[in-house]
């Protein structure tokens, strides 16, 4: 049977090997010139048995989400994987573990629950590691030979790509796998034959990978990053991780802080000092931080906040997605207080966003939430980054000679941009607080001055307004039904879309990683195009759908996913499918009328 | 207050208004009248014209409480910054810009209370910042409630009771925190205080000085009076080399001892960092960077 794509998820518990087997079937198919995506999906616990999987969907045109359904399981271990074995489409296949030969296999507990119409391939995992690699710690990549075999996929990239990955354990360790790899194959070779046969891309031209948090990263430094202070935390630690090692070779440094109000604080304290700084967390450290975004805003300190959002409320679910963060990104502080939102869709988004949103911290002396997510943060994509490097960047307004003689920290102008001199340049001295202050910075509760100065700090987002890129319309311009979404669903919504298309049913999307604030006129345009208007996320308030309800007026169909695990393109597709039939008979009652 | 102590703090106050504020601020204190705190800011104007720092490279960074008005005071670049945060803020301007001169007020509430889990770090990694916590033993601010580190049975709005915590003492704080610098002041003690907030500022590393500054308007009970009977200078022959001797005198309650405590040479968390930085000097390719 021919396929054009494939989803395979490989499931065990923790020491099976799954996340390595992702990754060495993610480069395999992206060495092939496959597109790829890759989710991990594990348990909070490091040890103790907690249930792994990791999904990778294969394609030689553009992956945008997990899809529907997997087309072949890895059963690495048997309570976790029966039940996943209902996520396999009905041309699909299991590989399991036997002891020995094919006949032994009903001694295992878990064919009895593969129904007949799924491929079942029981091959001794164990044994053929132990045999080939002397130990059971290879049974990952026996798998993985038989996996390559029944998915008619050329054996070479995968052993070559084996060499690479462990050239530095020495040519035994090497040679170990690659015979545990072959032994797979051969064994199915000889008691089974080739199950599907994956299209291959002509063009097969190798891709390079990476992954939102690694994108996030690689962005700021290479805009001119030079301090960052963070406080671990899942799933946005790796921001931090390769910050630490990759910012003092630009002479910049990152600061582990003892929590993450310091972190924040120490941000602040660099931006105030004119340097490009920033700091990555994810809920629990953004509920945290609130009280110094506040303090950002009122004393108009530069801040940017890379949020990759995870289960929530509270400690919520550290290794699961969730999109709840909007919120209190939007609202989370005292007062009125405005600030920057921004949500990257992908890879690419994660990476030229993470840079305009050092320009606008810089030049509108703002705080920027940056809203990323786990699945984001985490998957692994193929690299289509245009690598912008501009190590002395710089958006910072600096005050004319003129201005200069008669400076105010806080000077009200047209944009709400007042310039700005840094400690160390000479000219001027001033001290920002976070109590109301007039132009010169100093206290004043006068309510004239607070009026003043609160127009001021909100005219600053009419100006940004006005240089924003447009929102990006993606579909068929004359469809009745539009959806609008957010981060990471963004994927998910195209997809579904071309399903609903390809079905017969036509629509539209407007999404853009600017939150708030937002191009308005092209919002309401694009909405009053539109009959009906679903808004899918991933969250069980529809937090994005209350902020484009109130902005807008709009009355959209909502769609809550729980989080937890990506969103279902099928299901939106249904949902569309279901707005234009409710909608066409909505019109011929009309007619009958 | 006796007839000369009350002379003595007008006569800062006054100093503190006619001369140094007018030169070094336009702003003038608005603090009380006697308050201890302005020995401190007359001890700053002192260091910033001795050691000929330029306003242009001196950051204030303050918490809140009486003391967090400081950077309103002074001519230089300061942060009003949030309650108990102001020491990594300052961690963050000194990290960013080394040339700066920077240095942090803040007050008991703020140091020990809602910022006390941000000292400690600051201590121990050696960030060249000095700290002055001027400590009266009650939020001020708020008009008189207990804090960290008012004494035991002090009756307050919030403790009408009587206070059953016992007080936390910020000089042994900074001791066992492993601060290269740390000094206790009574603020009564005007060229003790100038002079010691000096030396922290030329020290490299975490200094600590700790000011004794009664509160004239809301303590009944920690007064000029009271410290002034409680105090004692450390003895001549004491050699600021010995933690643990150190913490033995710190935790003295008779007397209260004032001086220099403990004073240690060796690299800042910034001579650390830049001994990593270094081996990177080599100029780096662009492309070199890939995560």
């Amino acid at each position: 049977m021919r396929k054009q794509h494939a989803t395979v998820r490989f499931c065990g518990i923790a020491g099976d090997g799954i996340v390595t087997s992702g990754k060495v079937f993610s480069g395999a198919a992206a060495d092939m010139g496959l597109d790829v995506l890759v989710n991990d999906n594990f348990s909070a616990e490091i040890r103790g048995l907690g249930k792994s999987t990791t999904d990778i969907r294969v394609s030689p045109t553009r992956v945008r989400s997990m899809g529907d359904g997997i087309d072949a399981l890895v059963a690495m271990s048997v309570g976790e994987s029966i039940p996943e074995i209902k996520d396999i489409k009905s041309d699909g296949f299991v590989i399991f573990d036997c002891e020995n030969t094919p006949e032994a296999r009903e001694e295992h507990g878990l064919p009895e629950h593969i129904p007949d119409n799924l491929g079942s391939f029981a091959v001794p995992l164990k044994r053929l590691s132990n045999e080939n690699a002397r130990s059971t710690i290879a049974r990952n990549i026996v798998s993985m030979g038989a996996l390559s075999y029944l998915l008619g996929l050329p054996p070479d990239i995968f052993t070559e790509l084996i060499e690479r990955k462990l050239s530095k354990k020495g040519d035994k360790v090497v040679q170990r796998n690659i015979d545990a790899f072959l032994a797979g194959r051969s064994y199915c070779d000889e008691h089974y034959g080739p199950h599907t046969t994956l299209d291959t891309p002509e063009d097969s031209e190798a891709k390079k990978l990476i992954t939102g948090n690694q994108a996030v990263a690689q962005g700021a430094l290479d805009c001119g990053l030079k301090f960052f202070a963070g406080y671990p935390i899942t799933p946005a630690t790796t921001i931090m991780e390769i910050v630490a090692r990759e910012l003092p070779k630009l002479g910049g440094w990152m600061l582990q802080a003892e929590d993450e109000i310091a972190a924040l604080g120490a941000v602040v304290g660099a931006s105030f000092a004119g340097k490009r700084a920033m700091t990555s967390t994810a809920g629990p450290g953004l509920a945290l931080m609130s009280e110094m975004i506040n303090m950002a805003v009122m004393s108009e300190i530069p801040i940017v906040i890379a949020n990759v959002q995870r289960g929530g409320p509270s400690t919520g679910l550290p290794t699961k997605v969730e999109q709840g963060d909007l919120n209190i990104a939007m609202y989370g502080g005292s007062g009125d207080s405005p600030r920057v939102v921004m949500a990257p869709t992908n890879a690419e988004e994660c990476y030229s966003g993470i840079q305009f949103a050092f320009d606008i911290a810089e030049r509108f002396q703002t705080p920027v939430i940056f809203l990323s997510d786990l699945f984001l943060g985490q998957r692994t994509e193929v690299d289509r980054i245009e690598r912008k490097i501009e190590r002395d960047r710089s958006t910072r307004v600096s005050p004319s000679e003129e201005e200069l003689g008669n400076y105010n920290r806080f000077t009200d102008t047209d944009t709400g941009i007042s310039p700005w001199v840094i400690p160390g340049e000479p000219g001027a001295l001033y001290s920002v607080t976070g109590l109301e202050h007039s132009e010169t910075g100093n206290p004043n509760f006068d309510a004239q001055v607070h009026l003043r100065m609160q127009e001021k700090r909100y005219r600053k987002f009419e100006t940004l307004q006005k240089e924003l890129p447009k929102p990006q319309i993606i579909g068929d311009e004359d469809a009745e039904i539009g959806l609008s979404c957010w981060g990471s669903v963004r994927g998910a919504v195209i997809e579904a879309m071309e399903i609903a298309r390809e079905e017969g049913v036509k629509s539209k999307l407007i999404v853009s990683m600017m939150i708030n604030p937002q191009r308005e006129e092209d919002f309401r345009a694009f909405f009053d195009s539109c009959s009906e208007v679903i808004i899918p996320e991933m969250n069980h308030s529809g937090q994005y759908a209350a902020l484009m309800k109130s902005r807008y007026g709009i009355r959209p169909h909502e769609m809550h996913f729980p989080g937890v695990t990506p969103v279902s393109p099928r299901k939106i597709a249904d949902k569309i499918k279901e707005v234009q039939n409710e909608l066409a008979t909505e019109t011929s009652r009309l007619a009958i009328v | 207050m006796n007839l000369l102590q009350k002379r003595h703090v007008l006569q800062s106050f006054e100093r503190a208004k006619a001369t140094k504020a007018r030169k070094h601020r336009d702003t003038l204190p608005t603090w009380c009248p006697g308050c201890g705190h302005f020995t401190p800011l007359q001890a700053l104007y002192e260091a910033m014209e001795q050691q000929h720092i330029d306003s242009k490279d001196f950051v204030l960074v303050s918490g809140i409480g009486c003391s967090g008005r400081f950077p309103f005071f002074i001519k230089g670049f300061g942060l009003h910054a949030l309650h108990g945060r102001a020491v990594p803020i300052a961690t963050g301007v000194k990290l960013a810009n080394p040339e700066l001169e920077v240095v942090i007020v803040g007050g008991d509430g703020d140091g020990v209370g809602i910022g006390g889990g941000h000292f400690p770090h600051a201590a121990r990694s050696n960030f060249d910042l000095t700290y002055l916590l001027l400590d009266n033993a009650i939020y001020g601010l708020t008009k008189g409630q207990t804090s960290p580190t008012s004494p035991m049975g002090m009756v307050s709005a919030t403790s009408p009771y009587g206070n059953i915590s016992k007080p936390l003492n910020a000089s042994t704080m900074a001791l066992t925190y492993g601060a290269t610098f740390v000094a206790r002041v009574f603020s009564q003690d005007r060229d003790e205080c100038t002079r010691l907030i000096g030396e922290a500022m030329k020290h490299k590393g975490f200094s600590l000085v700790h000011v004794l500054s009664p509160c004239i308007e809301f303590h009944k009970t920690v007064t000029y009076e009271s410290v002034q009977s409680e105090v004692a200078k450390l003895p001549s022959d004491y050699e600021p080399t010995d933690r643990v001797q150190a913490l033995v005198l710190s935790e003295s309650q008779d007397p209260i001892y004032t001086g220099l405590f403990l004073k240690e040479e060796g690299p800042t968390y910034h001579d650390r960092v830049n001994e990593i930085v270094k081996k990177f000097e080599e100029p780096v390719r662009e492309e070199a960077i890939v995560v």
